[in-house]
This record gives C-alpha cells, sequence and structure tokens, in this order.
C-alpha cells in the first residue's frame, strides 16, 4: 500500500487527479474548436519557460505558467489578424518556442532540472511548492470555466450567434487561450511536455465516442481522464514504467475500446 | 416605430461595390424578404444589421441605435446560414442548442432560473421538440434542424428575428412547415428579416421584399409588386423555383 502512503507517492497522486479534471475539460472546448493540436504546441513554449525559469532562476511550474500565457495570448491576436493563416502563425511560434528552449537549455551550465524529465514528466518528483501551484491554479481554471460554462459552450458550438447574442467574443476566446495556456505548464510535471496534449485530447476523444451532448461529453472526459490517470499510475507503479506514458497509453487502449464498442 | 435603418450603407471587398448608398427602413411588424441572385450581398446586408460584419460605409441602425454601440441584443433573434450542417458531428443536444437562446443579451455571468427552464420548455412545447430534446442535433433532420434553431432564436422572445436563408437544404413539406411557423410568429407581432431564394414561400408569406442586383437596391416595397417589377426587369435569380406570380 505504499502506494498511497508515501509522500511523494501521495503529492504524485494529489498533480495526477488535478490533471486528470483539468486536461479534459479545457481540452473539451479546444478538441470541438478543432485545435486539437494547441496542447502541443503550447508544450514546447512551456519547455523555453522552464529552461529560460531555470537559466533565470525561477520556479519552473511557475515561469512555464508564465511564458504559455504570454505566448498564448499573443498568438489569439496574431492569429485573428492572420485567420487564413493560423495554423502557420501557430507552427512559427511553437518553433520559436522549441528553438528558445534550446538555447535557453544551452546557456544553462548549472544543471538542476532534468531535460528528460521536462520532456517526459517527473511525477514521482514533485515538490510540495509544485504541487500548491498545481493546486491553486488548477481551481482558477475550474472555476472561470464553470461561472462561464454556458458562454464558452455557445462560443463553441456557434461563434457567430454567439457573437449577435451580444457576448464578448474576442474576450472569451482570449481567455480560453490563458485556460489553455495554464493548464498545459500545470500539466507538464505529470506527462512531461511532449504528452501534454495528448491528455487534454485523448479523454476527450473517448468522450465524443459514447457520447450525445456537450455536459456528456465533458464529464465523460473527465471520467475518461481520471481512469487514465488512476490505472496508469498503478501500472506504471508495479510495472516500473514510466508514469507519463503509461497514463496516456491507457488513455488511447480506453479510445480503441470505445471505438470497437461504438462500432459493434 | 422603425426597427431598422440603413443609411447609405455600402460594401465592398475592395474590387468594386457590392451595394452602395442603400438607404432604408424597416418597421415594426414587416416581414422582409431579401432577394436575389447568388453573390449580390444578401448575407452580407443581414451580416452588417446583426453586427456580424461592418459596413464599408455608411451605417445600419437598431431600433435608433447605431449597431456598433447597440448592446439590448435580447431583442434580437438570429438563425445563421445552415449551422446545423456546419456541426453535424457536435456533441450537443436538441435542449442544450434551445438553451444557449436564453444567453441573448444577457452577459457573461446569467445564472440559468426557473423561468430560463420554462421558457426552454416552453419552447420545446411550441416547436414540436419536445420528443427530440435529447436527441443529438446532427442526426436530427434538415427540418428538425432548422426547427431547433428557429427555437433557439426565439427562447428569449425577441422582437426582431433575422434569418440567413433558413429553408436551406430541407424538403418542400418541412419548407412548407418552416415558413407557416415564420408567418404565425409575424401574425403574434415579430418583425422578420429572412434572406431567401424562395420566391414562392416568401410570396405567399413575406408582406415586403428587399430585392438586390449587381448594383445595390434595386426594389423595396409590397411583395407582390416586388415580384413583378422582378418578373418585367428578367432579373436572374438562378435555379430557384418557378416565379410563383407567372
Amino acid at each position: 500500500m505504499e502506494i498511497f502512503t508515501l509522500d511523494f507517492m501521495q503529492r504524485a497522486w494529489l498533480a495526477g487527479l488535478v490533471m486528470a479534471v483539468l486536461c479534459p475539460v479545457i481540452g473539451c472546448f479546444i478538441v470541438l474548436r478543432r485545435q486539437s493540436m494547441i496542447g502541443d504546441g503550447l508544450g514546447h513554449i512551456a519547455f523555453a519557460g522552464v529552461a529560460g525559469g531555470v537559466f533565470m532562476g525561477f520556479q519552473p511550474v511557475l515561469a512555464a505558467a508564465v511564458a504559455t500565457v504570454a505566448g498564448s495570448v499573443i498568438i489569439e491576436k496574431v492569429r485573428t489578424r492572420m485567420h487564413d493563416f493560423a495554423d502557420m502563425v501557430l507552427a512559427i511560434f511553437f518553433y520559436a518556442g522549441m528553438a528558445l528552449a534550446v538555447i535557453f537549455t544551452s546557456l544553462n551550465h548549472s544543471g538542476g532540472v532534468s531535460l528528460s524529465g521536462i520532456l517526459f514528466g517527473s511525477l514521482m518528483t514533485i515538490s510540495p511548492v509544485d504541487l500548491y501551484i498545481v493546486g491553486i491554479l488548477g481551481l482558477f481554471v475550474i472555476a472561470f470555466v464553470v461561472l462561464l460554462y454556458r458562454p464558452l459552450q455557445y462560443l463553441t458550438f456557434d461563434e457567430v450567434s454567439a457573437r449577435v447574442a451580444g457576448l464578448p467574443v474576442e474576450s472569451l476566446n482570449l481567455w480560453l487561450s490563458v485556460l489553455t495556456a495554464l493548464t498545459v505548464a500545470l500539466s507538464m510535471r505529470v506527462v512531461g511536455i511532449l504528452l501534454v496534449g495528448a491528455m487534454m485530447v485523448v479523454p476527450v476523444g473517448c468522450a465524443l465516442l459514447v457520447s450525445r451532448s456537450f455536459s456528456g461529453t465533458i464529464l465523460g472526459g473527465i471520467a475518461f481522464g481520471l481512469l487514465s490517470v488512476v490505472a496508469g499510475m498503478l501500472l506504471s507503479y508495479y510495472a516500473s514504467l514510466a508514469p507519463g506514458g503509461t497514463i496516456v497509453l491507457t488513455g488511447v487502449a480506453c479510445f480503441v475500446l470505445c471505438l470497437l464498442f461504438r462500432n459493434r | 416605430m422603425d426597427i431598422i435603418t440603413l443609411k447609405e450603407l455600402g460594401f465592398t471587398y475592395g474590387d468594386g461595390w457590392l451595394f452602395r448608398h442603400l438607404s432604408l427602413a424597416i418597421g415594426q411588424g414587416d416581414f422582409v424578404a431579401v432577394i436575389g441572385a447568388n453573390g449580390v450581398g444578401k448575407s452580407t446586408l443581414l451580416r452588417i444589421i446583426a453586427h456580424i460584419m461592418a459596413p464599408s460605409e455608411g451605417t445600419a441602425y437598431l431600433y435608433g441605435t447605431p449597431v456598433d454601440r447597440f448592446r439590448d441584443w435580447g431583442r434580437v433573434g438570429y438563425v445563421p446560414q445552415n449551422p446545423a450542417r456546419r456541426q453535424r458531428t457536435f456533441p450537443i443536444t436538441v435542449r442544450e442548442v434551445v438553451q444557449l437562446g436564453r444567453l441573448d443579451g444577457r452577459g457573461l455571468c446569467h445564472r440559468f432560473n426557473d423561468g430560463d427552464r420554462a421558457a426552454v420548455e416552453a419552447m420545446l412545447q411550441r416547436f414540436r421538440l419536445t420528443d427530440l430534446q435529447q436527441r443529438k442535433i446532427g442526426a436530427l433532420s434538415g427540418g428538425q434542424q432548422q426547427r431547433v434553431f428557429l427555437a433557439r432564436a426565439m427562447v428569449n422572445d425577441p422582437e426582431l428575428l433575422l434569418l440567413d436563408e433558413p429553408a436551406t437544404g430541407i424538403d418542400s413539406d418541412a419548407k412548407e412547415d418552416l415558413y407557416g411557423l415564420l408567418g404565425e410568429l409575424n401574425r403574434q407581432g415579430k418583425t422578420i428579416v429572412m434572406v431567401s431564394h424562395d420566391l414562392e414561400m416568401a410570396a405567399k408569406y413575406a408582406k415586403t421584399s428587399l430585392c438586390l442586383d449587381d448594383g445595390g437596391l434595386c426594389f423595396f416595397g409590397d411583395i407582390r409588386a416586388g415580384l413583378h417589377h422582378r418578373h418585367k426587369h428578367g432579373y436572374f435569380f438562378g435555379g430557384g423555383p418557378a416565379d410563383p406570380l407567372i
């Protein structure tokens, strides 16, 4: 039972469960807005934030959060001005993020943060400070979505009509980008930058196969997110596998099962 | 009182004017069919009135206020062109779509209350959607989907309805049913502005025609006079139904 009693495992469980709820909630909006790859791209910018934070002596999760939020705001502004080339704009920012990360990493000779931990996740090394940041920012994101659930639903389903309804569409788009950025930054420690986008997409993909309502898709996404994290962490602990990869593969297995079940 | 006023309205994509110097007023209780060939700017005009697009020149007013300063969007219901066709796989039920209409003009922080729930129930019943309320919107027929979007536009009890080609892609029975519903709403006092290619139905239910051609506004007045005018001057509407007045 030490999987539940060891301090570092308790922190890992708490961080994992926060991410299991947070990622599908935000993921539902980005998947349905056909922006599934944005989580991946913001991960590149989060990488730059972590590398820059370590180089300048800041807390890595906070540095990643600041970098991704700033990046997402700039991307949203440029994307709305260059609507026809939105995917190109995203790609340019993501490459810039990765390039910055490479430079900061090469400048950092003091060590301190493991590159593989950033890229592949380091769930077992989450510190109490990391956990506080994940908890507080996670609560902020969830509270925001709960308060603005219907306006965000309107925006996602029919942006034009939401505009005619008098909703501040530009502000909502911007806030959704900021929330996505925060989610990426917070989830980075759990599954790693390379897999953070997967946790925003895979549970929602499973829920889409079994739900016909918007609320059902969000709740289903949370359920599949929790299932992936719990089963993935148990499996990774007892089989000595990397937690990030095991969590994501558990989610993918759920997706395949849902697909098979749906097609029968 | 004029609900919509257009003053010297013009729109261009940069190479020639789609329409220009367009000035007119639409009064309360009118049922206006915006007609004309493809590409003359019918939907653009409706989108300018709904403040989705900005005009290149001139001003559109709603209830005497320029649309860019208009805030009382709860008085306006809008049905976009083919809303569900773009979202066939979107996971949202009929009930959830109708509920969204209660946000119109109420701001970001509106919390759903018993009044909202009662209004949604009433609309589901009125548009014969009660049995379909838990169905996914993409699983409905074109006619049923249009009834859902009309219910969403009406759930806030707006005074003005803006509809962008509401009958596109639906069969003739569903079309008759939809226009019948619009006629009934108009008789109950709703002002309706509708972009339409369907001259037969427009002649049957609308009161006023707003006809656009390549030069901009070519007729604005009584619907039957408008269709006579159209026939006399030989406007081409491209693949539409037979002229109901011939």
